[in-house]
């Protein structure tokens, strides 16, 4: 089979999707493609293109709840928070896109949403998955944009008008306006000093000298003015705060030496390093520019909240009847009504009878809880049964949902800066080499007094912390690159420091150490296991719940049947037309109550119009190979822990077959932070591993924060590291990288250290002309850099496996 | 060292323009999603589509 999207040829998730091309079933990795193969054929066919033939290709918009969401943003209520008016009719939004995988997506949506009259602007990004839409109100509403997106297979969700502002892509901008210009200035100013250099060897005057330090002077303004004006800012910012941050040292470092070579420049000295200033700040921008990228890559908390939060809520008016409002205009008092499957809106207290909710979201419990008329009910829980009335407690920021929130930001903040050590080593560093610049100059200014400028600056400049700046970026950057070829995203580049003193790792039992897998098929009517479950896989792949995804997984046939009209009621399940057969595949409470079979409570049943046709038991089990991963991450000396939020049998089970001995079970967020809180009081160095919303709070307030790819929005979007491709193992990897990459940091640091030594004396003394500490600073520079680039090559032969699988894609495509 | 004198200045001009037209490129989006932009052409069932698609 294949292992590539034939469409777009990126790597193929866990549930594939099947695209009918040219009279034969390929294998794509998202509906995008789906839908553009399909279009495309079609095309081929017609020779057209035509975007009116293309709602025929693309799963139905059969859900009328779909459809009432996107008409609910018409009110004007609503609309306010989502939407910014341009003036003369044009209004404009920022969706966040779910679906959104690949280049094709990007294309669909573009194509999709430009062919209906009155939209101005589409600018899909696929990384952030955001899409920017302008449109004209009188010719196009937003409740007709979102349609189209949903009839085309995309979820979307409108974010707050102050997404649009989008200071993320202003920052990205800014810093590669100034790293280019650095580089342009760096360039220039190597040039126009090399000539200095020569100084003496050939036919250069000493008025050309003047006339070249001026063009050195010309050049390295912008770099020092405008280039390094961050390093100014954040200087003067920690020093009004009272606090020295890496910033200073830096900034004091480029005005010296900037405004050292200029006064000698005025005097008409040899001794100018406008080109080792550019330089300097060069090399230091383009590290955080590499930085900065890789943090705008991972998931944002606001997007994450976006999709969690419920956008509408129905009211009951005084005469019983709904209204659907906004979210926003809901109100501590007011009577809420939500339907069976629905998302509960805000925080409030069950007015009916009673009802089971599934609060996995909130509390990671696996199963439904049941809830009696006057018990509490939390935002974002999914109603399993119903319908129900609530009166609502709490709104917006107070809800527990949002107070996750507010706790994944508390532990950002309080989160221990290990990973500065590194910068404080710089920032000592460069204090005493500034003391011993001021040292050398009052030792000559007695000695005599006209070559102390000229020493003083040498010392300066022979020292630039280029290489101690550079041992950290280029190592880290190196590990970046080493560990996203083994599927390891580090969307922290702090974390690698981190990483690799971890002493302790917390594990989230459920998604993180098990997974949900089919254990048993059990059918009815004279249907076969094999065929039964051919049926309902090809169901199930149409979504992303955990069971579904279990029963997707365990069809190995890759031939299956396309699944039209698929309809999903949150926390029951799927219905849909596979081969002609109206079918359904959920728990029992979802299948229609004429065709229900006694004490199968906890299967999923697969039914069709004549009654039920087989019984799925899923347990949780071992994710595989993790017993592996558990032995050699104890191999590696490092503290095992489950802290789960699930039941205590569950945890005792899972903890027993790993051999975990430390565990605790039935932990809310706030216990999981206060236990890591004493963890970390006891002298721990903690990783955390979690997928769900409920571990969101741990994995931002541990030293390390590990989530699954396949794991909630908001898990990734506060944790430092992403794992794809759901293997634990990429863990190890991960660990003995990092500790790999800390020790070339240390080796970095050492020869920086020896190499000053040894120029140092040098330099005060004298000894140092210009063009021979220009060229020491280079080639320590490049020595740091050379080091760096041994991370992941050498002892382990990471590298070697990781790109394995490359050539098997690579040869399947 | 005349021609010294001419090209240094040109050199600058060149600099100045290049730099100018790096800052709008990057005001103008160009540089915002460099991932994207750069698969779309390798995509050869898009390929067809683009030829294709002249609005109706």
């Amino acid at each position: 089979m294949k292992t590539v999207c034939w469409h777009c040829g990126e790597p193929l998730p866990a549930t594939v999707v099947q695209a009918q091309v040219g009279g034969e079933l390929r294998a794509v990795c998202c509906h995008g493609c789906r839908a553009a193969a399909e279009w495309i054929e079609q095309l081929g066919l017609a020779d057209y293109y035509s975007l009116r033939t293309q709602p025929a290709t693309k799963p139905e918009l059969s859900e009328a709840a779909e459809r009432d969401s996107c008409l609910a943003w018409q009110r004007d209520e609503v609309a306010r928070h989502v939407v910014r008016d341009l003036g003369d009719g044009r209004r404009e939004t920022m969706l966040f896109v779910e679906g959104v995988r690949c280049t094709a997506c990007v294309w669909l949506i573009e194509r999709a949403l430009q062919s209906l009259p009155g939209v101005a602007s589409v600018q899909v990004n696929a990384l952030a998955r955001r899409a920017r839409i302008t449109w004209i109100e009188e010719r196009v509403s937003l409740s007709q944009i979102l349609e189209r997106l949903v009839r085309t297979g995309y979820r979307a969700w409108p974010l707050h008008a102050r997404a649009l502002d989008d200071i993320r892509r202003q920052q990205a901008r800014d810093a590669l306006k100034r790293l280019v210009v650095a580089g342009f200035g760096a360039m220039q100013a190597m040039m126009f000093a090399a000539v200095l250099y020569l100084r003496g060897a050939d036919a250069v005057d000493v008025s050309a000298e003047a006339l070249f330090r001026w063009l050195g002077f010309i050049v390295a303004t912008p770099v020092v003015m405008y280039s390094a004006a961050p390093f100014f800012k954040g200087a003067a910012r920690s020093l009004a705060a009272r606090h020295l941050s890496m910033d200073v040292p830096v900034a004091a470092a480029i005005a010296l030496i900037y405004a050292a070579s200029f006064v000698e420049a005025l005097r008409g000295g040899g001794h100018v390093y406008f080109d080792s200033v550019s330089m300097f700040v060069f090399f230091l921008l383009a590290g955080r520019y590499l930085e900065m990228r890789a943090r705008h890559h991972a998931g944002d908390l606001v997007d994450a909240l976006a999709r969690l939060t419920p956008s509408f809520a129905d009211r009951r008016r005084e005469d019983h009847s709904l209204e659907r409002i906004g979210i926003h205009e809901l109100r501590a008092g007011d009577r809420v009504h939500v339907g069976e499957g629905g998302l509960v809106p805000a925080d409030g207290v069950l007015l009916s009878p009673a009802c089971r909710v599934d609060e996995a979201l909130v509390s990671g419990e696996s199963t439904p809880t049941l809830r009696r008329c006057g018990d509490a009910l939390i935002a974002g829980s999914v109603l399993v049964d119903g319908p129900v009335d609530l009166r609502v407690e709490r709104v917006g920021a107070d809800t527990v949902l949002a107070g996750i929130a507010g706790l994944v930001e508390r532990a950002q903040v309080e989160r221990p800066q290990l990973a500065r050590a590194g910068e404080q080593t710089t920032g000592r560093f460069v204090a005493r080499v500034l003391s011993l610049t001021v040292l050398t100059a009052a030792a000559w200014s007695v000695v005599d007094p006209s070559r102390a400028f000229a020493a003083a600056l040498a010392v300066l400049v022979v020292s630039c912390p280029c290489a101690f700046a550079l041992a950290v970026p280029a190592a880290i950057t190196r590990a970046l690159t080493v560990l996203a070829r083994c599927g390891v995203l580090v969307v922290k580049p702090d974390a690698i420091a981190a990483l690799a003193q971890t002493t302790h790792v917390v594990f989230d039992k459920t998604g993180t150490l098990t997974m949900p897998r089919l254990t048993d098929v059990e059918t009815f009517n004279d249907v076969s296991p094999e065929g039964a479950l051919r049926l309902a896989a090809a169901l199930a792949r149409e979504s992303h719940h955990p069971l579904a995804r279990a029963i997707a997984a365990a069809c190995s046939d890759a031939a299956l049947p396309a699944a039209a009209q698929v309809r999903s009621a949150a926390g029951l399940g799927l219905s849909g037309v596979v081969e002609g057969r109206e079918l359904q595949l959920g728990s029992s409470r979802f299948i229609a109550s004429s065709r229900r079979l006694p004490g199968h409570a906890d299967a999923i049943l697969l039914a069709d119009q004549t009654g039920v046709i087989a019984a799925f038991h899923v347990s949780e089990q071992l994710r595989p190979g993790m017993r592996d991963v558990i032995d050699t991450l104890k191999a590696l000396g490092l503290q095992l822990h489950i802290i789960s939020g699930d039941a205590t049998a569950k945890v005792a089970d899972v903890a027993a077959k790993l051999d975990i001995a430390r565990w605790r079970a039935r932990a809310s967020p706030a216990d999981k932070l206060s236990e890591l809180g004493t963890m970390r009081a006891q002298g721990a160095r903690v990783l955390a591993v979690g997928d769900g919303v409920n571990d969101a709070p741990v994995l931002a307030g541990a030293d390390v924060g590990v989530a699954l790819a396949s794991g909630a929005e908001i898990a990734r979007a506060s944790s430092d590291i992403v794992l794809a491709g759901e293997r634990l193992s990429a863990l190890v990897t991960a660990c003995r990288i990092a500790r790999q990459t800390v020790a070339v940091i240390q080796q970095n640091q050492r020869w920086a250290l020896l190499y000053n030594l040894v120029a140092m004396p040098l330099a005060a003394l004298g000894f140092v002309p210009p063009w021979l500490a220009a060229l020491g600073m280079s080639f320590s520079s490049l020595c740091v850099i050379g080091n760096a680039l041994r991370i992941g090559r050498h002892p382990s032969g990471v590298e070697a496996q990781a790109r394995q699988p490359e050539h098997a894609a690579a040869g399947a495509a | 060292m005349n021609a010294v004198l001419i090209t240094i200045p040109l050199a600058l001009l060149l600099l100045l323009l290049a730099v100018g037209a790096f800052f709008w490129a990057v005001d103008h989006g160009q540089f915002d999603d460099l991932h994207t932009p750069g698969l779309l052409p390798l995509d050869e069932a898009d390929k067809d589509v683009d030829a294709e698609d002249v609005p109706p």
